[in-house]
């Protein structure tokens, strides 16, 4: 009887890891209409643990779709499961498996960030003690220690996103969702902030938006990329630019041609060279009898789907 | 632990200070009013102040006494006899008075127990001062409750009341429970209290003002998102956001009552809290003393509040700014500040009566009852169990609201 019981007991634990270990995320037809604008068009995809890039301009979809994962939005049509199971099935039991730092979020300013901290702690369910332990780790792991007891008001915009991924944290989450987690931060602040989602992401199912794709080319296996509300691709990121091989080119040309490549082609990069100017094109045909095929990079491939949008977003991104 | 962090972020904010600091002052300012206000009169001139109210509970001493019909008939007496000396007699082109030292020796003194005898007789429409007091036939005695009762029998009966018989016999009843002789003495502080519960609005007011952000607030600043994906974000949070903000509001609401009630009290002080409601209206039907229609009517204030609490989260967990909570909310509570009843029945006056406004006044004196087939209610005891009934089915459809918030 007694070994019967043990039995159980190391299934249950056993049949408990793997759920976490071997756990699926599943977005079934997800749509959100809003009015006649479709945010997120019957989007498909089944997530296993890895870093996921959401890459896509603004109004891609990419925070409704994020929205709908944390459960905080609800899909017009379509469902979200984890192993099977929907999210409004699990509730509680869903929500503890999530850690979410959304886009701009707010925070209580007359909270320090340690009173943050546990306060979210409390809303995550955490006890007591482990609440106080994971708050100081994770408050050191973010270097605020030496600031916890400040008031979050007091905060500049770097340590405020710093504190939003350690609350994210707080309670181990096996999916870990970051909605432009390195917007409006320097680019000291946004290589930290990648080597501490490299940190977090472990064994989880993280997905981590964003426009700047440098952020993302570091950390991401996968990379999903977002149009219209619509998946338009999504590969591993060793492949993920094998699409456009052969499309990314380079050519070097004198100075007054530059206008007419710049209108006529999507013209990635632009490097003078004494008078001359070297181009980097992403186009389906040659741009020119002398142009060489080079290696597509990601931000190549995220050009060559989003053209102008993407352009705007790099100048929006010099400006950041 | 939830609720430790609710109420702390409650707490902490600095508009929070703001409002209770300057909702208190100005609760103690509105009671302590008739303390400034208060002025007497002696042979001498005006007494004000602690000086006036010292010389006004000496001059109960004398008066402080059981309105038995023996002591009613000799005051009358002594009134008529006084009464029959033309030198004592005032005459003002429309009504005779005693004057001189017949009026500081005898009315001053029991200015307000004369008043109260002599509306005993007045008709129900009829409010004649002293005037029927010397012409009052005495040959049969007094019959001071006799009077009382035949007033109340002839309230109730007064068409334009149109009391069901029902509701004739609920106040009849209630009535007739009230004890004989009537104890009379010194009771200026309850009085001022009694008349004075609707200055407690600003407090509520200052109380919803206060938790309109308890929801809203989070969907203002953007930490909607956040903490509706927490574990706890959809359930126990919302109960320890709806928990605290009742535990706020009570305790803030207490600390103004204790304002309120404090400094007319202190300053009055706390004696006839033991006498009976009568003495300060001899139709009254409820048999209660001064501190239990207090109490009575205060229990009533703190479940208008209650409910006042869960219509403002409520409207908080629907309503995407605290602001806008408030747009709806300040005319619920004021706006039937500029609405008057025109009687006692009808489905404005009885709805009227309910408002959240009128239902902090006691209205003990008007007879205003509700009737559910056959059973009467009187409106305290309406007003609380509507107030109940809006607090029970308010908190869960907040809480609901707060579930289903989409964050977009």
């Amino acid at each position: 009887m007694l070994l019967s019981i043990g039995h159980l007991i190391f299934y249950a634990y056993v049949k408990y890891i793997r759920e976490d270990y071997c756990m699926q995320l599943q977005l079934k037809n997800l749509c959100k209409q809003y009015g006649t604008k479709c945010a997120v068009n019957h989007v498909n995809a089944s997530l296993s643990p890895g870093v996921y890039g959401l890459l896509g301009a603004n109004g891609a979809g990419k925070t409704t779709l994020m929205r709908m994962i944390c459960g905080i939005l609800k899909p017009s049509s379509g469902s979200i499961c984890l192993n099977g199971k929907s999210i409004e099935e699990l509730g509680e039991r869903y929500y503890s498996h999530l850690g979410y730092m959304p886009q701009d979020f707010g925070f209580y300013p007359d909270f320090t960030a340690r009173e943050f901290m546990l306060y979210m702690a409390a809303v995550k369910g955490l006890d007591a003690k482990t609440a106080k332990q994971r708050t100081e780790h994770l408050l050191h792991m973010v270097n605020l220690q030496d600031v916890a007891n400040k008031k979050v008001k007091s905060y500049s915009g770097g340590m405020k996103q710093r504190l939003g991924i350690a609350q994210a944290e707080l309670n181990h989450p096996s999916i870990l969702i970051l909605d432009e987690p390195t917007a409006g931060l320097d680019p000291k602040e946004r290589v930290r902030f990648r080597n501490l989602i490299s940190d977090f992401a472990k064994e989880k199912i993280v997905i981590l938006s964003t426009h700047i794709v440098s952020d993302v080319s570091y950390i991401a296996d996968y990379i999903l990329m977002m149009k219209s509300g619509q998946f338009l691709l999504g590969e591993p990121m060793e492949t993920v630019t094998d699409h456009i091989k052969g499309k990314v080119w380079e050519i070097l040309i004198d100075n007054r041609e530059v206008s007419k490549y710049s209108r006529d082609f999507s013209v990635v990069n632009l490097h003078h060279e004494n008078n001359m100017v070297r181009l980097r094109i992403v186009s389906d045909t040659t741009p020119a009898a002398d142009a060489i095929t080079v290696e597509p990079s990601l931000e190549d491939l995220f050009l060559y789907h989003f053209g102008e949008d993407a352009q705007s977003e790099r100048s929006d991104d010099y400006v950041d | 632990m939830l609720i430790k962090y609710e109420f702390i972020k409650i707490l902490r904010k600095k508009s929070t200070m703001i409002v209770m600091a300057v909702s208190l002052l100005l609760t103690a300012f509105l009671f302590g009013l008739p303390i400034l206000q208060y002025q007497t009169y002696n042979i001498n001139g005006v007494l004000k102040g602690s000086e006036g109210i010292a010389y006004t509970k000496d001059q109960y001493k004398d008066v402080s006494v059981p309105i038995t019909d023996e002591y009613v008939e000799k005051t009358i007496t002594e009134y008529q006899k006084l009464f029959e000396n033309p030198d004592n007699v005032g005459y003002d082109g429309s009504e005779k008075f005693l004057i001189g030292n017949a009026y500081w020796s005898f009315v001053a003194p029991r200015e307000k127990q004369l008043g109260m005898i002599a509306s005993a007789y007045d008709s129900p429409d009829e409010n004649s001062g002293f005037n029927k007091l010397p012409e009052l036939d005495l040959t049969n005695g007094a019959k001071f409750y006799q009077a009382r009762n035949e007033k109340v029998e002839s309230l109730l009966n007064t068409p334009s009341r149109e009391l069901s018989a029902k509701q004739k016999e609920y106040w009849s009843n209630m009535s007739s429970k009230v004890e004989t002789p009537l104890q009379y003495g010194y009771h200026e502080g309850w009085e001022i209290i009694m008349s004075s519960f609707e200055l407690l609005m600003f407090a509520l007011l200052a109380v919803c003002i206060v938790i309109a952000p308890v929801f809203s607030g989070e969907y203002q600043t953007g930490t909607d998102a956040v903490i509706l994906s927490g574990k706890y974000g959809k359930t126990k949070l919302a109960t320890a956001k709806i928990i605290s903000s009742m535990l706020f509001g009570i305790l803030a609401f207490t600390l103004h009552v204790i304002v309120a009630f404090g400094l007319p009290l202190a300053a009055f002080g706390t004696d006839g809290y033991i006498l009976p409601l009568q003495i300060a209206g001899i139709t009254i039907p409820y048999p209660f003393t001064f501190l239990q229609a207090t109490l009575i009517n205060l229990g009533v204030i703190y479940l208008v509040l209650l409910a006042m609490i869960g219509l403002t989260l409520l409207l908080s967990a629907k309503m995407k700014s605290p602001y806008l909570v408030l747009v709806v909310l300040v005319p619920v509570l004021f706006i039937p500040l500029f609405l008057s009843p025109n009687g006692t029945t009808g489905a404005y006056n009885l709805t009227l009566f309910l408002l959240p406004y009128r239902s902090v006044m006691p209205e003990i004196g008007k007879y205003i009852s509700y009737q559910i087939g056959g059973l009467v209610l009187d409106a305290l005891s309406m007003r609380a169990i509507l107030y109940t009934i809006l607090t029970a089915v308010m908190l869960p459809l907040a809480r609901l609201g707060f579930k289903k918030h989409q964050v977009a």
